[in-house]
């Protein structure tokens, strides 16, 4: 025993600590950090996570093309982007909620810790939103859910919520936040850790409102879910202008640039290049975002705008790359813009949603401010409303049809949502390559740690959708 | 060789000098060796019967009072102990051999404790110095292959990259599997900071382990200690079994001893291990323009054809530069075509075509004779006082690429003084640098140019013309230009191979201090109290460039680490015969180790400003934080042990220690680790017999625990780079756990040895198995509760299994001898359990969907990925097209452990000669190949343009007979023979991941290699008499790897690994070839 006594130095315990590593972080920092890999991860273009302009065929691939035609398998995609909204989004957020939820009152005036948490909780609907979007039914949970499970450690294996369900639960959040934000007469937020309206309040409870109007137009068609009065109720305080688009604005230098950048310009490859299918159709309406979404390429000496044919091996230089504008490290990631509301808008009048305003206003608005965002000059604007494939009453198809074409275009350089609009409008027509893996996938299948690591919950989630294939459709997508 | 006696270390010998007898007569003589007649200091010599006895001087001489009639013993340790009755003899000059009753034998154990092999319950076999030092493997390490029962070295082929030695298998899930380093009592760091990435084939350089930092010139011998019963003193670090390493002592000489080596030898790739390149099509990714483009131009569709490159008004055939495979239009030597010299300004086909033909020059011409010299000078001495020796070695090896090298500098100083008879003190210092400059590329990276070799490479690339064009003008002038014709002539996806290795390579430097000091006090003839305080401590410079103009971004890169550890050691040692039967021998000790790693990572951001700059401040934008490590680790420590002997027959070890760590949280901090082990020595009850020279019995049973990696138990924020002027920050991906609890590994050991007919046959067997139980483990978790993996403790592993050595001395007639030893080791590992509800734990993550795992059931690293689809006979299945019906990325399709290895090493000995080889085994296991996957996929290999079952090209089109079956069966049973189109018009890799499931590409891992062949000869001593004053001269040659006998994997080494680490070997990509080495040493001693 004298050994024992000779031999420990005491204070053992110290030794362990990390002093290269911070043990606590303002819940600002990590709200921040959950926007930006919020945005990366629906801006990416990188082949192992962000295949939406694949999916939305705005782009195709060159020499290797196996995503091009659904192989999500080999670069485990699924499991990437789950990864990513989860373990870098998601818990982010969570995290900055609990911490601040549980802040001592010393520390923090009451209607302040109020608005804080609006606004952490809407950037969660949001990412909710994406992940039932993507996947369909998920682990979750929510304050104002019994029986989520997810975000808790000591849960390694947590069972999955139906996505209607969650639905109800987001529309019910956002309702809260948006009643909080209304209610509370602090005007302060997040101030500049909020990356999206440096914590401006009137600017948020638009952004809650055009998110309510997203989710209620997700829903249309969705059985159980009273579309009209979430939109209804939405619609008068959604945007006003494209001033109110929600942009998480990159920075000049690495690591804080748009991540298409790093992809396509300084990584020096051509692994993508414009896909016919967006192209062909711009082409012919001589569409005047064309010279902001794609380069020309010398064909003969003419240069013109060609997309590689979607979903074959192309050879990147025998077609239209990427503008600059879309390759410039600046070029800010967008979450929810005017112009995609105003398509809402002009759906939901089609739809007896509301009855303010008409359908052919807001689809003209809509495409005046997507061409707007992209540089278009007035005049041009014009001219293609105009053109009678265009213009509302003379268009082709019916209403879906015609919004769904043209959010389509508004929706370029925004693969998810074009891809969420696609699946829920049915237009335009896209067609899966030769030789694809499957038919445009529906939705993404579930990561392989799922079935190995949560097998239970995954062979419920399973049951709750029928089949764990991408053929299956989220609960919206009903057509 | 000679056993010098650590006189210093133990009182294991303690004999009296007072017990004289009047009436006796003297007697003296000198003792010399038998193998070189030099005279041989501290030979004990006792009167039988009695305790009088004395040792001999420096010059082997002593002087005896002995009774007439009586018998003189003679014993030194590893020398074979001789009686001689002295008769009427004043003077009895005696030679003393080798002892080849290896039981009598001293071994160090843990904690340098010697106890001869009777006394031994557990397993330990010994490696002699010359063994390793004599071939002369940069990293000594290697040079233990297949020469230890137990003990699997798995070594990359690349030069310094960093040796896998495990020991009886991977015990812990996903912790430390590495065998602990101890030289001379104290441990050393054993570290690789290559990173995980490295170890998963993700790129970067192989930095090597720092064991490298061992001279092998100082090895007197190493012993490795296999289980736990045999390394439970050293506590937790020592769970993996330890390599224990005696460097040299002074030897007794008149004067001072010197003794020079020299050594030169040279490396040539064996192009068996290296890729083979079919020479029938061009580059291209088959056609380079759609069938929709081409109908509508009717241009050409392997070649960029629209350009007039050489001015003569037509348009030009030009190579698709931009494609890094080999799937183009076929060689035709009456067709002339641009590649990418006629866009090389300097070049002498600048706008010129040339026949359409395969390079003359593959890449197989790119490697270089690798020159490795070394020499080392060593003064040593010793008298009764103690021992001193001062050695300095170099060591410089230039690599197969070209601007590669590695330079070794050490210095080693140790001696030890006798204070007072009492009273010693030793000391010891070992300085050593390493210096490397572009070490190699590794995995599936640029910086690799074996990934651009074997996987994306075209053959009509000539490398000397890469060559020519490098050398010009330094500039980065690539066959892989992103598309030529139009004029862009950046590297896409590779550079210039030469303006790689010239331009980013990278250098590194090690600065090490080694070394203890230690006073040794012998209270009475029977205990002794030993107090040592050791450091072991380095920096370590590591710096990158990726140039201006390469693919990717301009970039330099620094990294800076420092490690200390600090031992404080006190052991009571004791020895005492308690009557004639009955002996006792023991330690009482403690030791407190502090280990601190510190590391800075710093890297410039967005580029370099100024071309061939390399600092930081050379970014285009600023830099971002640089990473800061810092990690400590403290355990004290307190032993005992305790042997006791009966009648030098039966040994009873009992041994315990208990460690209190710091990684873990207060209240689960205290781990014991209990041992057992009998040892009966049967041959003593059957002196009768004599064909039997030796037997013994041994088991034994241990418990040791280990820690928590450090840091591992409260958490902590990421911090990423601030988004403009936003702070961010960032949750872990990993959950630390502040219950944590020690590991465990149970093991039980039982063997038997045994050796007959005057030592000339003997065996030695083993079973062992060992349960590794509340493994701490980064659980991966379901990723829905916002985190990656959570540190538990669970799982189990169970290894078990054989080991068997076995000698024989099949023929010694005169002056002739042949020694045959074999050694066979048999592990079977398996996964019990993992954490709760959890089959598979992710090990390692590799490209193309292939991953090394932990699976519930199934030994420790199988490897997953996609599998064919077998009908119930086994057979595999197409699909109505034709191809193969393939499993998801989860289904088990190897297993990395072999059934067993073994190795086979036969002496010839004729007079000064002595001739050696060494054949080293490995059988089973399997390895998954990206470089054959990828090679297939690009069309470089042979079998890519080959012809199909009909006979006929399979890159014909469809239409001429060409096109591939896939061997398998239909749904229904039948033999497919749906042709698929393979044709280069319709290339989509046919043999790629697309079509062709990973199973394909795992391989048998297999190997039976030629090791080592050594050829020595030594100046005999009649001849040396003339050569005073050297005493000794020896030559050796030399081979190292010189012929693989046998292997299943194509074109590569199946042992070449990613490094060192739990999932060594089972992925190559970018594998290196095996060098042959030939050389030869010269030892001179004075």
């Amino acid at each position: 025993m004298a050994l024992s006594i000779l031999f420990s130095c005491g204070d053992l315990e110290e030794l362990n600590v990390n002093n290269k590593k911070a043990k606590e972080a303002p819940a600002g920092t990590l709200f921040a950090n959950g926007q930006r890999n919020l945005s990366d991860i629906l801006v990416s273009t990188n082949v192992n996570r962000g295949v939406w302009r694949l999916l939305a065929q705005h782009w195709t691939e060159t020499t290797y093309f196996s995503e091009a035609r659904y192989d999500l398998d080999t670069r485990n995609i699924p499991q990437n982007v789950w990864d990513i909204l989860y373990r870098d989004v998601m818990m982010d957020f969570e995290t900055a909620r609990i911490s601040l939820k549980e802040l001592d009152p010393v520390f923090i005036e009451e209607e302040l810790r109020q608005n804080q948490l609006a606004l952490i909780d809407i950037m969660e609907v949001y990412t909710w939103s994406v992940l039932v979007n993507t996947y369909g039914p998920i682990p979750y949970v929510s304050d104002s859910f019994e029986g989520g499970e997810a975000l808790d450690i000591d849960n390694a294996s947590p069972a999955y919520t139906k996505a209607e369900d969650i639905y109800h639960d987001l529309i019910t959040r956002l309702n809260a936040d948006i009643k909080t934000l209304e209610t509370t007469t602090e005007t302060e937020t997040l101030g500049s850790y909020d990356l999206l309206y440096s914590g401006n309040k009137a600017t948020w409870l638009r952004f809650a409102n055009s998110l309510k109007l997203r989710l209620g137009m997700t829903l249309a068609e969705a059985p159980g879910f009273d579309a009209k009065t979430i939109v209804s109720e939405a619609a008068p305080k959604v945007f006003t202008s494209s001033a109110d688009n929600a942009l998480i604005k990159y920075k000049e230098t690495t690591p804080n640039t748009n991540p298409v950048w790093v992809d396509l310009v300084q990584s020096g490859r051509e692994d993508f290049v414009a896909a016919n299918t967006i192209v062909d159709k711009m082409v012919a309406l001589d569409d005047p975002r064309l010279p902001a979404y794609f380069a020309t390429v010398d064909v003969d000496g003419t240069d013109i705008y060609l997309g590689g044919i979607y979903g074959v091996k192309n050879t990147a230089s025998n077609y239209s790359f990427p503008s600059a504008t879309i390759m410039d490290p600046t070029l800010p990631g967008v979450l929810l813009d005017y112009s995609e509301v105003l398509f809402y808008l002009a759906e939901a009048v089609e739809r007896g949603f509301i009855t303010t305003g008409s359908a052919e206003t807001y689809y003209n608005q809509a495409i005046t401010e997507s061409m707007h965002f992209w540089g278009v000059e007035d005049a041009d604007i014009a001219t293609y409303l105009a053109r009678p494939e265009v213009a509302y009453t003379s268009a082709a198809g019916d209403y879906k049809t015609k919004i769904g074409v043209q959010k389509w275009f508004a929706l370029y350089n925004r693969g998810h949502e074009a891809w969420t609009e696609w699946r829920r409008l049915d237009a335009p027509t896209l067609v899966a390559p030769p030789d694809a893996f499957s038919d445009v996938p529906l939705r993404f299948p579930y990561p392989v740690a799922e079935q190995n690591l949560n097998t239970v919950n995954y062979d419920d989630a399973v049951r709750m959708i029928g089949k764990d294939v991408v053929a299956t459709p989220i609960f919206w997508d009903v057509q | 060789m000679r056993r010098i006696l650590q006189l210093c270390l133990t009182a294991v010998c303690v004999f009296a000098f007072y017990a004289l007898h009047a009436q006796d007569r003297t007697i003296t003589g000198r003792i010399t060796s038998v193998d070189d007649g030099s005279p041989l200091p501290g030979v004990n010599v006792v009167v039988k019967g009695t305790t009088n006895g004395t040792v001999t001087d420096v010059n082997g001489k002593y002087t005896i009072s002995a009774p007439a009639g009586s018998t003189l013993i003679f014993s030194f340790i590893g020398l074979k102990s001789q009686e001689i009755a002295i008769g009427e003899r004043a003077v009895l000059d005696v030679p003393m051999g080798q002892d080849m009753q290896q039981l009598s034998e001293v071994v160090v154990t843990a904690q340098g404790i010697e106890r001869t092999k009777n006394e031994l319950a557990y397993s330990a076999q010994k490696v002699d110095g010359a063994a390793v030092s004599q071939t002369r493997d940069n990293n000594f390490v290697n040079g233990l292959s297949g020469k230890v029962a137990g003990l699997e070295i798995r070594r990359p082929n690349t030069m310094g990259g960093s040796t896998n030695v495990v020991i009886r298998g991977n015990k812990s899930l996903t912790g430390n599997n590495q065998a602990l380093f101890v030289i001379d009592g104290v441990p050393i760091d054993n570290s690789n900071t290559s990173g995980t990435s490295q170890a998963q084939g993700r790129g970067g350089y192989d930095y090597g382990n720092a064991a490298a930092d061992i001279n092998p010139d100082d090895i007197e011998s190493i012993n490795v200690l296999k289980g736990a019963a045999a390394t439970a003193l050293y506590g937790s670090r020592a769970s993996n079994g330890v390599i224990l390493i005696t460097t040299k002592k002074g030897r007794a000489t008149k004067g001072v001893g010197l003794t020079f080596t020299g050594g030169v030898s040279v490396g040539v790739v064996d192009k068996s291990t290296f890729a083979k390149y079919q020479k029938s099509y061009g580059q291209g990714y088959g056609a380079e323009l759609s069938q929709q483009l081409s109908e509508q131009t009717g241009r050409p569709r392997f070649f960029v054809s629209q350009f007039d490159i050489d001015g003569d008004g037509q348009p030009d055939l030009v190579t698709p530069t931009g494609a890094d495979a080999s799937w183009g239009a076929p060689f035709n030597p009456n067709q002339t075509v641009f590649l990418w010299d006629a866009f090389d300004t300097e070049s002498p086909y600048y706008h010129k075509g040339k026949p359409y033909v395969a390079a003359a020059n593959d890449p197989s011409t790119f490697f270089k004779t690798s020159i490795q010299q070394n020499y080392s000078v060593m003064l040593d001495g010793a008298s009764e006082k103690g021992y001193y020796k001062l050695g300095y070695s170099t060591n410089r090896e230039t690599g197969i690429l070209p601007n590669s090298h590695i330079y070794k500098d050490f210095i080693n100083f140790g001696s030890s003084y006798k204070i007072t008879d009492r009273l010693t003190a030793t000391a010891s210092v070992n300085f050593s640098t390493i210096r490397g400059n572009g070490r190699y590329g590794t995995g599936y990276d640029d910086k690799n140019l074996m990934t651009n070799f074997r996987q994306w490479w075209a053959v009509s690339t000539d490398i000397k013309d890469q060559k020519d064009a490098y050398f010009r003008d330094r500039k980065n002038i690539t066959w892989n230009f992103s598309d030529a014709a139009r004029g862009k002539l950046n590297a896409i996806y590779w550079d210039n191979p030469y303006f790689t290795r010239y331009e980013n390579f990278q250098d590194d430097n090690r600065i090490r201090y080694l070394g203890y000091t230690m006073l040794n006090y012998k209270v009475n003839d029977w205990f002794d109290v030993l107090g040592r305080i050791s450091l072991d401590t380095y920096n370590e410079f590591q710096q990158e460039r990726r140039a201006i103009t390469s693919n990717g971004v301009a970039s330099y890169t620094r990294f800076n680490r420092r490690y200390k550890e600090y031992n404080y050691d006190l052991m009571l040692n004791f020895n005492k015969e308690i009557n004639q039967n009955f002996t006792v021998k023991g330690v009482v000790g403690g030791n407190i180790r502090r280990t601190r790693a510190e590391s800075i990572f710093a890297t410039t951001n967005g580029g370099l400003v100024v071309d061939r700059y390399y600092a930081l401040e050379n970014s285009v934008n600023p830099i971002v934080a640089p990473v800061e490590t810092e990690s400590e680790l403290g355990v004290d420590g307190i032993y005992a042990n305790a042997t006791l002997g009966y009648k030098n027959m039966l040994f009873l070890d009992l041994a315990g220690r208990r460690d209190q760590s710091s990684s873990l949280p207060k209240g689960n901090d205290v781990y014991y680790y209990p041992s057992a082990s009998v040892s009966f020595v049967f041959s003593e009850l059957m002196k009768d017999k004599t064909w039997l020279n030796n037997g013994k019995f041994r088991v034994n049973y241990a418990e040791v625990g280990n820690t928590a990696p450090a840091q591992s138990i409260t958490d902590v924020y990421d911090k990423p780079t601030a988004f403009g002027n936003v702070t961010l920050f960032s949750v872990q991906s990993t959950k630390n756990n502040p219950n944590l609890k020690p590991e465990r590994t149970k093991s039980f050991e039982t063997g038997v040895e045994m050796s007959f007919v005057e030592d000339r046959v003997g065996f030695d067997f083993t079973f062992y198995r060992q349960n590794s139980v509340d493994q701490i483990v980064p659980a991966t978790v379901s990723r829905a509760t916002g985190y990656d993996a959570k540190y538990i403790n669970a799982g189990e592993i169970r290894n078990q299994g054989f080991e068997v050595s076995v000698y024989a001395v099949p023929v010694q007639v005169g002056a002739f001898s042949w020694r045959v030893s074999a050694n066979w080791t048999r592990n079977r590992n398996k996964v019990v359990e993992l954490a709760p509800g959890i089959t598979n734990l992710q090990l390692g993550s590799f490209q193309n969907g292939v991953s090394i795992a932990a699976a519930v059931d199934q030994p420790y690293g199988v490897i997953r990925g996609s599998n064919f689809v077998y009908n119930d006979q086994g057979q595999r299945l197409v699909d109505e097209d034709g191809y193969y019906q393939m499993t998801g990325a989860n289904s088990i399709i190897g297993n990395l452990n072999p059934d067993w290895i073994g190795g086979l090493n036969n002496t010839l000995k004729y007079k000064s000669f002595s001739l050696s080889f060494l054949i080293d085994t490995r059988q089973g296991g399997n390895v998954y190949s990206l470089d054959m996957a990828y090679g297939n996929y690009s069309g470089i290999l042979p079998e890519t343009a080959g012809l199909n079952q009909l006979g006929n090209p399979l890159r014909n089109s469809y239409e001429n007979g060409g096109g591939w079956i896939f061997d398998g069966v239909k749904e229904d049973g039948t033999k497919n023979d749906i042709r698929v189109d393979a044709s280069a018009e319709e290339f989509v890799g046919i043999f790629g991941p697309d079509y062709v499931p990973n199973k394909a590409y795992v391989y048998d891992a297999s190997y039976v290699k030629l090791r080592e062949v050594v050829l020595s000869y030594s100046l005999p001593q009649n001849l040396l008499a003339r050569l005073a004053p050297i005493k000794g001269i020896d030559v050796s040659l030399v081979g190292r790897n010189l012929w693989i006998i046998h292997k299943n994997l194509p074109y590569a080494d199946p042992e070449d690994a990613l490094g060192s680490g739990n999932f060594s070997g089972g992925f190559q990509s970018g594998a290196y070839p095996n060098v042959r080495n030939m050389g030869f040493n010269v030892k001179v001693k004075f």
